[in-house]
Protein backbone atom coordinates (compact mmCIF):
# COMPACT_ATOMS: atom_id res chain seq x y z
CA UNK A 1 0.00 0.00 0.00
CA UNK A 2 2.91 2.36 0.59
CA UNK A 3 3.21 2.69 -3.20
CA UNK A 4 0.18 4.92 -3.09
CA UNK A 5 1.33 7.39 -0.50
CA UNK A 6 2.57 10.28 -2.54
CA UNK A 7 2.30 13.19 -0.18
CA UNK A 8 5.35 12.31 1.83
CA UNK A 9 7.52 11.72 -1.23
CA UNK A 10 7.08 15.13 -2.77
CA UNK A 11 10.32 16.95 -2.13
CA UNK A 12 9.86 19.85 -4.49
CA UNK A 13 10.59 23.26 -3.09
CA UNK A 14 10.73 21.92 0.41
CA UNK A 15 11.18 24.89 2.69
CA UNK A 16 13.54 24.27 5.59
CA UNK A 17 12.88 26.86 8.27
CA UNK A 18 15.92 28.65 9.58
CA UNK A 19 17.33 31.99 10.55
CA UNK A 20 20.52 32.14 8.52
CA UNK A 21 21.65 35.12 6.49
CA UNK A 22 20.35 33.46 3.31
CA UNK A 23 16.94 32.80 4.87
CA UNK A 24 16.57 36.46 5.84
CA UNK A 25 17.42 37.90 2.42
CA UNK A 26 14.66 39.50 0.38
CA UNK A 27 13.17 36.94 -2.06
CA UNK A 28 13.78 39.37 -4.93
CA UNK A 29 17.48 39.38 -4.08
CA UNK A 30 17.58 35.60 -3.95
CA UNK A 31 15.87 35.25 -7.34
CA UNK A 32 18.23 37.86 -8.83
CA UNK A 33 21.27 36.10 -7.37
CA UNK A 34 20.04 32.85 -8.90
CA UNK A 35 19.60 34.53 -12.32
CA UNK A 36 22.98 36.32 -12.28
CA UNK A 37 24.83 33.19 -11.19
CA UNK A 38 23.02 31.06 -13.78
CA UNK A 39 24.13 33.45 -16.53
CA UNK A 40 27.72 33.36 -15.24
CA UNK A 41 27.66 29.55 -15.05
CA UNK A 42 26.12 29.19 -18.51
CA UNK A 43 28.81 31.32 -20.17
CA UNK A 44 31.91 29.83 -18.54
CA UNK A 45 33.55 26.68 -19.91
CA UNK A 46 37.10 26.89 -18.49
CA UNK A 47 38.28 24.72 -15.59
CA UNK A 48 39.38 27.64 -13.41
CA UNK A 49 36.15 29.63 -13.83
CA UNK A 50 34.04 26.60 -12.92
CA UNK A 51 36.16 25.84 -9.86
CA UNK A 52 35.75 29.46 -8.69
CA UNK A 53 31.99 29.31 -9.32
CA UNK A 54 31.70 26.01 -7.45
CA UNK A 55 33.54 27.49 -4.44
CA UNK A 56 31.21 30.50 -4.45
CA UNK A 57 28.10 28.28 -4.65
CA UNK A 58 29.45 26.09 -1.85
CA UNK A 59 30.02 29.15 0.32
CA UNK A 60 26.37 30.15 -0.24
CA UNK A 61 25.32 26.69 0.99
CA UNK A 62 27.53 27.06 4.08
CA UNK A 63 26.05 30.51 4.76
CA UNK A 64 22.53 29.09 4.59
CA UNK A 65 23.39 26.36 7.16
CA UNK A 66 21.50 23.78 5.09
CA UNK A 67 23.24 20.40 5.37
CA UNK A 68 25.19 19.61 2.20
CA UNK A 69 24.16 15.95 2.46
CA UNK A 70 20.50 16.93 2.28
CA UNK A 71 21.01 18.75 -1.02
CA UNK A 72 23.10 15.94 -2.50
CA UNK A 73 20.71 13.17 -1.38
CA UNK A 74 18.35 13.99 -4.26
CA UNK A 75 21.01 13.08 -6.82
CA UNK A 76 21.50 9.50 -5.62
CA UNK A 77 18.76 7.77 -7.69
CA UNK A 78 19.98 9.38 -10.92
CA UNK A 79 23.64 8.55 -10.38
CA UNK A 80 23.85 5.55 -12.80
CA UNK A 81 22.31 7.63 -15.58
CA UNK A 82 24.72 10.52 -14.95
CA UNK A 83 27.70 8.17 -15.13
CA UNK A 84 26.54 6.49 -18.36
CA UNK A 85 25.93 9.86 -20.00
CA UNK A 86 29.35 11.13 -18.91
CA UNK A 87 31.07 8.02 -20.33
CA UNK A 88 29.25 8.39 -23.65
CA UNK A 89 30.26 12.05 -23.77
CA UNK A 90 33.86 11.16 -23.01
CA UNK A 91 34.19 8.37 -25.55
CA UNK A 92 32.26 9.60 -28.56
CA UNK A 93 32.19 13.38 -28.46
CA UNK A 94 35.56 13.71 -30.15
CA UNK A 95 36.26 17.03 -31.82
CA UNK A 96 32.74 18.38 -31.59
CA UNK A 97 33.65 20.59 -28.63
CA UNK A 98 36.77 22.75 -28.71
CA UNK A 99 37.12 25.27 -25.86
CA UNK A 100 37.83 28.86 -26.91
CA UNK A 101 41.48 29.64 -27.52
CA UNK A 102 42.75 26.06 -27.14
CA UNK A 103 43.50 23.28 -29.52
CA UNK A 104 41.87 19.93 -29.08
CA UNK A 105 44.50 17.22 -28.66
CA UNK A 106 43.68 13.60 -29.25
CA UNK A 107 44.36 11.56 -26.13
CA UNK A 108 43.09 8.18 -27.27
CA UNK A 109 41.79 6.90 -30.59
CA UNK A 110 40.62 3.34 -30.94
CA UNK A 111 37.99 2.46 -33.52
CA UNK A 112 34.89 4.49 -32.73
CA UNK A 113 36.36 5.71 -29.49
CA UNK A 114 37.92 9.13 -29.78
CA UNK A 115 38.93 10.89 -26.56
CA UNK A 116 40.25 14.43 -26.88
CA UNK A 117 41.27 17.10 -24.40
CA UNK A 118 38.08 18.86 -25.46
CA UNK A 119 35.81 15.96 -24.50
CA UNK A 120 37.60 15.50 -21.15
CA UNK A 121 37.06 19.18 -20.40
CA UNK A 122 33.43 18.92 -21.45
CA UNK A 123 32.76 16.07 -19.01
CA UNK A 124 34.55 17.74 -16.09
CA UNK A 125 32.95 21.12 -16.71
CA UNK A 126 29.41 19.72 -17.11
CA UNK A 127 29.80 17.86 -13.81
CA UNK A 128 30.99 21.01 -12.03
CA UNK A 129 28.24 23.05 -13.66
CA UNK A 130 25.65 20.52 -12.56
CA UNK A 131 26.81 20.78 -8.93
CA UNK A 132 26.77 24.59 -9.03
CA UNK A 133 23.23 24.76 -10.40
CA UNK A 134 22.05 22.03 -8.03
CA UNK A 135 23.32 24.06 -5.06
CA UNK A 136 21.74 27.28 -6.32
CA UNK A 137 18.35 25.79 -7.18
CA UNK A 138 18.14 23.86 -3.90
CA UNK A 139 19.14 26.93 -1.91
CA UNK A 140 16.46 29.07 -3.50
CA UNK A 141 13.66 26.59 -2.78
CA UNK A 142 14.98 25.42 0.60
CA UNK A 143 15.34 28.87 2.13
CA UNK A 144 12.30 30.67 0.66
CA UNK A 145 8.64 29.97 1.35
CA UNK A 146 6.35 29.47 -1.63
CA UNK A 147 4.38 32.64 -0.93
CA UNK A 148 7.59 34.70 -0.69
CA UNK A 149 8.80 33.15 -3.92
CA UNK A 150 5.63 34.00 -5.85
CA UNK A 151 5.40 37.54 -4.43
CA UNK A 152 9.04 38.03 -5.26
CA UNK A 153 8.44 36.84 -8.83
CA UNK A 154 5.45 39.14 -9.14
CA UNK A 155 7.43 42.14 -7.87
CA UNK A 156 10.21 41.40 -10.33
CA UNK A 157 7.85 41.02 -13.28
CA UNK A 158 5.86 44.17 -12.48
CA UNK A 159 8.13 46.57 -14.44
CA UNK A 160 7.35 44.56 -17.57
CA UNK A 161 3.61 45.17 -17.23
CA UNK A 162 4.17 48.43 -19.16
CA UNK A 163 5.10 46.41 -22.24
CA UNK A 164 2.13 44.10 -21.77
CA UNK A 165 3.64 41.25 -19.77
CA UNK A 166 1.07 40.30 -17.14
CA UNK A 167 3.33 39.84 -14.11
CA UNK A 168 0.55 39.64 -11.56
CA UNK A 169 -1.35 37.03 -13.54
CA UNK A 170 1.75 34.92 -14.12
CA UNK A 171 2.54 34.97 -10.40
CA UNK A 172 -1.05 33.94 -9.68
CA UNK A 173 -0.76 31.01 -12.11
CA UNK A 174 2.38 29.92 -10.24
CA UNK A 175 0.69 30.25 -6.85
CA UNK A 176 -2.35 28.25 -7.99
CA UNK A 177 -0.08 25.55 -9.42
CA UNK A 178 1.88 25.19 -6.18
CA UNK A 179 -1.27 25.24 -4.07
CA UNK A 180 -2.94 22.55 -6.17
CA UNK A 181 -0.05 20.06 -6.11
CA UNK A 182 -0.84 18.62 -2.64
CA UNK A 183 -4.62 18.65 -3.33
CA UNK A 184 -4.17 16.72 -6.57
CA UNK A 185 -1.62 14.40 -4.94
CA UNK A 186 -4.24 13.46 -2.37
CA UNK A 187 -6.81 13.00 -5.12
CA UNK A 188 -4.39 10.82 -7.09
CA UNK A 189 -3.92 8.63 -4.04
CA UNK A 190 -7.68 8.19 -3.74
CA UNK A 191 -8.00 7.34 -7.46
CA UNK A 192 -5.19 4.78 -7.25
CA UNK A 193 -6.73 3.08 -4.24
CA UNK A 194 -10.16 3.08 -5.93
CA UNK A 195 -8.81 1.54 -9.14
CA UNK A 196 -6.68 -0.98 -7.22
CA UNK A 197 -9.71 -2.05 -5.19
CA UNK A 198 -11.49 -2.74 -8.49
CA UNK A 199 -8.64 -5.05 -9.45
CA UNK A 200 -6.49 -2.73 -11.53
CA UNK A 201 -2.92 -4.00 -11.63
CA UNK A 202 -1.09 -0.72 -11.23
CA UNK A 203 2.22 -2.02 -9.98
CA UNK A 204 3.14 -4.30 -12.88
CA UNK A 205 4.93 -2.42 -15.60
CA UNK A 206 6.38 -4.45 -18.45
CA UNK A 207 8.83 -2.69 -20.70
CA UNK A 208 7.67 -4.55 -23.80
CA UNK A 209 4.03 -3.78 -23.19
CA UNK A 210 4.20 -0.03 -22.87
CA UNK A 211 0.98 0.48 -24.81
CA UNK A 212 -0.83 -1.70 -22.28
CA UNK A 213 0.88 0.18 -19.46
CA UNK A 214 -0.34 3.41 -21.02
CA UNK A 215 -3.86 2.09 -21.22
CA UNK A 216 -3.66 1.23 -17.54
CA UNK A 217 -2.39 4.75 -16.94
CA UNK A 218 -5.50 6.08 -18.68
CA UNK A 219 -7.50 4.72 -15.73
CA UNK A 220 -5.51 7.06 -13.46
CA UNK A 221 -4.72 10.03 -15.67
CA UNK A 222 -8.21 10.62 -17.04
CA UNK A 223 -9.96 10.78 -13.63
CA UNK A 224 -7.10 12.95 -12.37
CA UNK A 225 -7.53 15.46 -15.19
CA UNK A 226 -11.33 15.41 -14.92
CA UNK A 227 -11.11 16.03 -11.18
CA UNK A 228 -8.62 18.85 -11.77
CA UNK A 229 -10.94 20.44 -14.34
CA UNK A 230 -13.91 20.20 -11.94
CA UNK A 231 -11.88 21.89 -9.21
CA UNK A 232 -10.75 24.50 -11.69
CA UNK A 233 -14.36 25.22 -12.67
CA UNK A 234 -15.24 25.68 -8.99
CA UNK A 235 -12.35 28.06 -8.47
CA UNK A 236 -13.24 30.02 -11.62
CA UNK A 237 -16.82 30.38 -10.42
CA UNK A 238 -15.68 31.45 -6.95
CA UNK A 239 -13.25 34.02 -8.34
CA UNK A 240 -15.74 35.43 -10.83
CA UNK A 241 -18.46 35.58 -8.15
CA UNK A 242 -16.11 37.75 -6.08
CA UNK A 243 -15.43 39.95 -9.11
CA UNK A 244 -11.74 39.14 -9.22
CA UNK A 245 -9.83 41.61 -11.37
CA UNK A 246 -6.11 41.24 -11.66
CA UNK A 247 -3.56 43.80 -12.58
CA UNK A 248 -1.89 46.98 -11.54
CA UNK A 249 -4.39 48.45 -9.14
CA UNK A 250 -4.21 45.67 -6.58
CA UNK A 251 -2.35 46.40 -3.37
CA UNK A 252 -0.44 43.97 -1.19
CA UNK A 253 -0.61 43.31 2.51
CA UNK A 254 3.07 42.48 2.85
CA UNK A 255 5.54 44.75 1.10
CA UNK A 256 9.16 43.83 0.66
CA UNK A 257 11.80 46.34 1.59
CA UNK A 258 15.51 46.04 0.87
CA UNK A 259 17.72 45.93 3.98
CA UNK A 260 21.41 46.72 4.02
CA UNK A 261 22.35 43.03 3.66
CA UNK A 262 20.10 42.83 0.60
CA UNK A 263 21.85 45.72 -1.15
CA UNK A 264 25.29 44.31 -0.33
CA UNK A 265 24.42 40.78 -1.52
CA UNK A 266 22.78 42.08 -4.69
CA UNK A 267 25.69 44.37 -5.70
CA UNK A 268 28.40 41.83 -4.80
CA UNK A 269 26.83 38.99 -6.80
CA UNK A 270 26.05 41.29 -9.73
CA UNK A 271 29.66 42.50 -9.91
CA UNK A 272 31.03 38.97 -9.47
CA UNK A 273 28.80 37.50 -12.21
CA UNK A 274 29.58 40.37 -14.58
CA UNK A 275 33.31 39.85 -13.99
CA UNK A 276 33.00 36.10 -14.58
CA UNK A 277 31.22 36.72 -17.89
CA UNK A 278 33.63 39.49 -18.95
CA UNK A 279 36.77 37.43 -18.26
CA UNK A 280 35.38 34.11 -19.50
CA UNK A 281 37.90 33.87 -22.36
CA UNK A 282 40.93 35.02 -20.37
CA UNK A 283 41.15 32.22 -17.82
CA UNK A 284 44.63 30.68 -17.81
CA UNK A 285 43.28 27.11 -17.99
CA UNK B 1 -12.75 30.75 -26.53
CA UNK B 2 -11.59 33.59 -28.76
CA UNK B 3 -11.34 36.14 -25.96
CA UNK B 4 -8.13 38.11 -25.76
CA UNK B 5 -5.83 38.43 -22.78
CA UNK B 6 -5.89 36.80 -19.40
CA UNK B 7 -9.33 35.76 -18.26
CA UNK B 8 -9.88 34.22 -14.85
CA UNK B 9 -10.55 30.94 -16.67
CA UNK B 10 -7.18 30.97 -18.38
CA UNK B 11 -5.29 31.81 -15.18
CA UNK B 12 -6.95 29.00 -13.24
CA UNK B 13 -6.72 26.34 -15.97
CA UNK B 14 -3.05 27.19 -16.52
CA UNK B 15 -2.40 26.90 -12.78
CA UNK B 16 -4.22 23.62 -12.30
CA UNK B 17 -2.69 21.92 -15.36
CA UNK B 18 0.77 23.09 -14.28
CA UNK B 19 0.07 21.45 -10.93
CA UNK B 20 -0.61 18.16 -12.74
CA UNK B 21 2.65 18.49 -14.69
CA UNK B 22 4.56 19.07 -11.43
CA UNK B 23 2.74 16.19 -9.74
CA UNK B 24 3.48 13.73 -12.56
CA UNK B 25 7.16 14.62 -12.29
CA UNK B 26 7.33 14.57 -8.50
CA UNK B 27 5.64 11.16 -8.09
CA UNK B 28 7.55 9.45 -10.92
CA UNK B 29 4.12 8.56 -12.30
CA UNK B 30 4.98 10.61 -15.35
CA UNK B 31 7.48 8.04 -16.56
CA UNK B 32 6.33 4.98 -18.48
CA UNK B 33 8.90 2.20 -18.98
CA UNK B 34 9.50 1.51 -22.67
CA UNK B 35 11.53 -1.19 -24.40
CA UNK B 36 14.31 1.11 -25.62
CA UNK B 37 17.67 2.08 -24.24
CA UNK B 38 16.29 5.39 -23.06
CA UNK B 39 14.35 3.51 -20.39
CA UNK B 40 11.41 5.80 -19.78
CA UNK B 41 8.99 7.78 -21.88
CA UNK B 42 7.77 10.93 -20.17
CA UNK B 43 4.18 12.12 -20.15
CA UNK B 44 4.88 15.28 -18.15
CA UNK B 45 4.40 17.43 -21.25
CA UNK B 46 0.84 16.14 -21.77
CA UNK B 47 -0.74 18.87 -19.53
CA UNK B 48 0.94 21.52 -21.71
CA UNK B 49 -0.56 19.95 -24.86
CA UNK B 50 -4.02 19.67 -23.29
CA UNK B 51 -3.83 23.23 -21.96
CA UNK B 52 -2.88 24.49 -25.40
CA UNK B 53 -5.69 22.58 -27.08
CA UNK B 54 -8.34 23.66 -24.61
CA UNK B 55 -7.47 27.25 -23.72
CA UNK B 56 -5.19 28.55 -26.45
CA UNK B 57 -1.50 29.02 -27.04
CA UNK B 58 -0.91 31.45 -24.16
CA UNK B 59 -2.06 28.90 -21.59
CA UNK B 60 -0.13 26.11 -23.32
CA UNK B 61 3.01 28.23 -23.32
CA UNK B 62 2.71 29.10 -19.62
CA UNK B 63 2.15 25.48 -18.59
CA UNK B 64 5.20 24.48 -20.62
CA UNK B 65 7.20 27.26 -18.97
CA UNK B 66 6.24 26.16 -15.44
CA UNK B 67 6.89 22.51 -16.32
CA UNK B 68 10.31 23.64 -17.60
CA UNK B 69 11.13 25.53 -14.42
CA UNK B 70 10.29 22.50 -12.33
CA UNK B 71 12.21 20.09 -14.48
CA UNK B 72 15.12 22.54 -14.09
CA UNK B 73 14.76 22.87 -10.30
CA UNK B 74 14.26 19.15 -9.78
CA UNK B 75 16.74 17.89 -12.34
CA UNK B 76 19.12 15.23 -11.13
CA UNK B 77 21.15 14.99 -14.34
CA UNK B 78 23.46 17.70 -15.73
CA UNK B 79 21.58 17.93 -19.02
CA UNK B 80 18.45 19.39 -17.42
CA UNK B 81 20.35 21.60 -15.00
CA UNK B 82 20.91 23.89 -17.97
CA UNK B 83 18.02 26.37 -18.26
CA UNK B 84 18.46 26.60 -22.03
CA UNK B 85 17.73 22.86 -22.30
CA UNK B 86 15.19 22.49 -19.48
CA UNK B 87 13.02 25.61 -19.78
CA UNK B 88 13.29 27.23 -23.21
CA UNK B 89 12.14 24.29 -25.43
CA UNK B 90 9.17 23.48 -23.20
CA UNK B 91 7.49 26.84 -23.84
CA UNK B 92 6.75 25.77 -27.41
CA UNK B 93 5.02 22.44 -26.64
CA UNK B 94 1.58 23.94 -26.03
CA UNK B 95 2.00 26.58 -28.72
CA UNK B 96 2.64 24.16 -31.60
CA UNK B 97 -0.04 21.78 -30.28
CA UNK B 98 -2.60 24.61 -30.26
CA UNK B 99 -1.93 25.75 -33.81
CA UNK B 100 -1.97 22.18 -35.11
CA UNK B 101 -5.28 21.53 -33.38
CA UNK B 102 -6.90 24.73 -34.65
CA UNK B 103 -5.69 24.07 -38.18
CA UNK B 104 -7.05 20.51 -38.32
CA UNK B 105 -10.20 20.86 -36.20
CA UNK B 106 -12.33 21.62 -39.25
CA UNK B 107 -11.67 18.21 -40.81
CA UNK B 108 -12.02 15.93 -37.84
CA UNK B 109 -11.86 16.57 -34.10
CA UNK B 110 -10.17 13.26 -33.25
CA UNK B 111 -7.59 13.49 -36.02
CA UNK B 112 -6.83 17.04 -34.87
CA UNK B 113 -6.32 15.83 -31.29
CA UNK B 114 -4.02 12.98 -32.33
CA UNK B 115 -1.92 15.10 -34.64
CA UNK B 116 -1.73 17.95 -32.10
CA UNK B 117 -0.51 15.50 -29.42
CA UNK B 118 2.10 14.12 -31.82
CA UNK B 119 3.28 17.58 -32.89
CA UNK B 120 3.48 18.81 -29.27
CA UNK B 121 5.50 15.76 -28.26
CA UNK B 122 7.79 16.11 -31.27
CA UNK B 123 8.35 19.77 -30.38
CA UNK B 124 9.50 18.70 -26.93
CA UNK B 125 11.78 15.89 -28.13
CA UNK B 126 13.31 17.72 -31.08
CA UNK B 127 13.89 21.07 -29.34
CA UNK B 128 15.31 19.53 -26.13
CA UNK B 129 17.72 17.33 -28.08
CA UNK B 130 18.69 20.18 -30.42
CA UNK B 131 19.49 22.36 -27.41
CA UNK B 132 21.40 19.44 -25.84
CA UNK B 133 23.57 19.21 -28.96
CA UNK B 134 23.98 22.99 -29.25
CA UNK B 135 24.99 23.29 -25.61
CA UNK B 136 27.42 20.38 -25.97
CA UNK B 137 25.86 17.72 -23.73
CA UNK B 138 25.38 15.15 -26.49
CA UNK B 139 27.03 14.25 -29.76
CA UNK B 140 24.68 14.72 -32.75
CA UNK B 141 24.62 10.97 -33.49
CA UNK B 142 23.71 10.06 -29.91
CA UNK B 143 20.97 12.70 -29.90
CA UNK B 144 19.47 11.31 -33.12
CA UNK B 145 19.44 7.81 -31.60
CA UNK B 146 17.81 9.04 -28.41
CA UNK B 147 15.32 11.04 -30.48
CA UNK B 148 14.16 8.00 -32.42
CA UNK B 149 14.11 5.50 -29.55
CA UNK B 150 12.55 8.01 -27.17
CA UNK B 151 10.37 10.02 -29.52
CA UNK B 152 8.27 7.25 -31.05
CA UNK B 153 7.02 5.63 -27.82
CA UNK B 154 6.43 9.10 -26.36
CA UNK B 155 4.30 10.12 -29.31
CA UNK B 156 2.18 6.95 -29.04
CA UNK B 157 1.73 7.40 -25.28
CA UNK B 158 0.89 11.11 -25.59
CA UNK B 159 -1.68 10.50 -28.34
CA UNK B 160 -3.51 7.88 -26.25
CA UNK B 161 -3.62 10.12 -23.17
CA UNK B 162 -4.56 13.39 -24.90
CA UNK B 163 -7.44 11.80 -26.80
CA UNK B 164 -8.68 9.99 -23.67
CA UNK B 165 -8.60 13.10 -21.47
CA UNK B 166 -10.05 15.61 -23.93
CA UNK B 167 -12.75 13.23 -25.14
CA UNK B 168 -13.74 12.37 -21.56
CA UNK B 169 -13.88 16.03 -20.52
CA UNK B 170 -15.85 17.18 -23.56
CA UNK B 171 -18.38 14.43 -22.98
CA UNK B 172 -18.73 15.39 -19.33
CA UNK B 173 -19.02 19.03 -20.27
CA UNK B 174 -21.72 18.68 -22.89
CA UNK B 175 -23.59 15.96 -21.03
CA UNK B 176 -23.76 13.75 -24.12
CA UNK B 177 -23.60 10.40 -22.42
CA UNK B 178 -21.35 9.43 -19.55
CA UNK B 179 -17.62 9.14 -19.65
CA UNK B 180 -16.28 5.63 -19.32
CA UNK B 181 -14.07 6.28 -16.30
Amino acid sequence: MEDFEFLRHITLGQYLPGDSLVHRLDPRVKISVMLFMTVAITFNVSYLANIILLIVCLSFVLLSKIPLGYILSGVKPALPFIIVLAILQLLFYGDAFVPYGTESRTILRWGWVHVTSGSVQLVVVSTLRFLQLLFLASLLTNTTTISDLTSGMEAMLSPFSRVGLPGHELALVGAIALRFVPILAEQLEIIMKAQASRGADLGAKGRLRFIQTTRQMVALIVPLFIDAFRRAEDLILAMEARCYVGGRHRTKRVRFRFQRADYIAYVLVLLFSAAMVAFRNRMPF
Amino acid sequence: MEQKGFTVRRIVIAGVLSAIAILLGATRLGFIPVPTAAGNATIMHVPAIIGGIMEGWVVGGIIGFIFGIFSFLQATIPLFKDPLVAIFPRIFIGITAYFTYVGLKRFNEYVALIVAAAVGTLTNTVLVLTMAVVRGYMAPGVALGVGITHGIPEIIVACILVVAVVAAWKRVETGRGRSKV
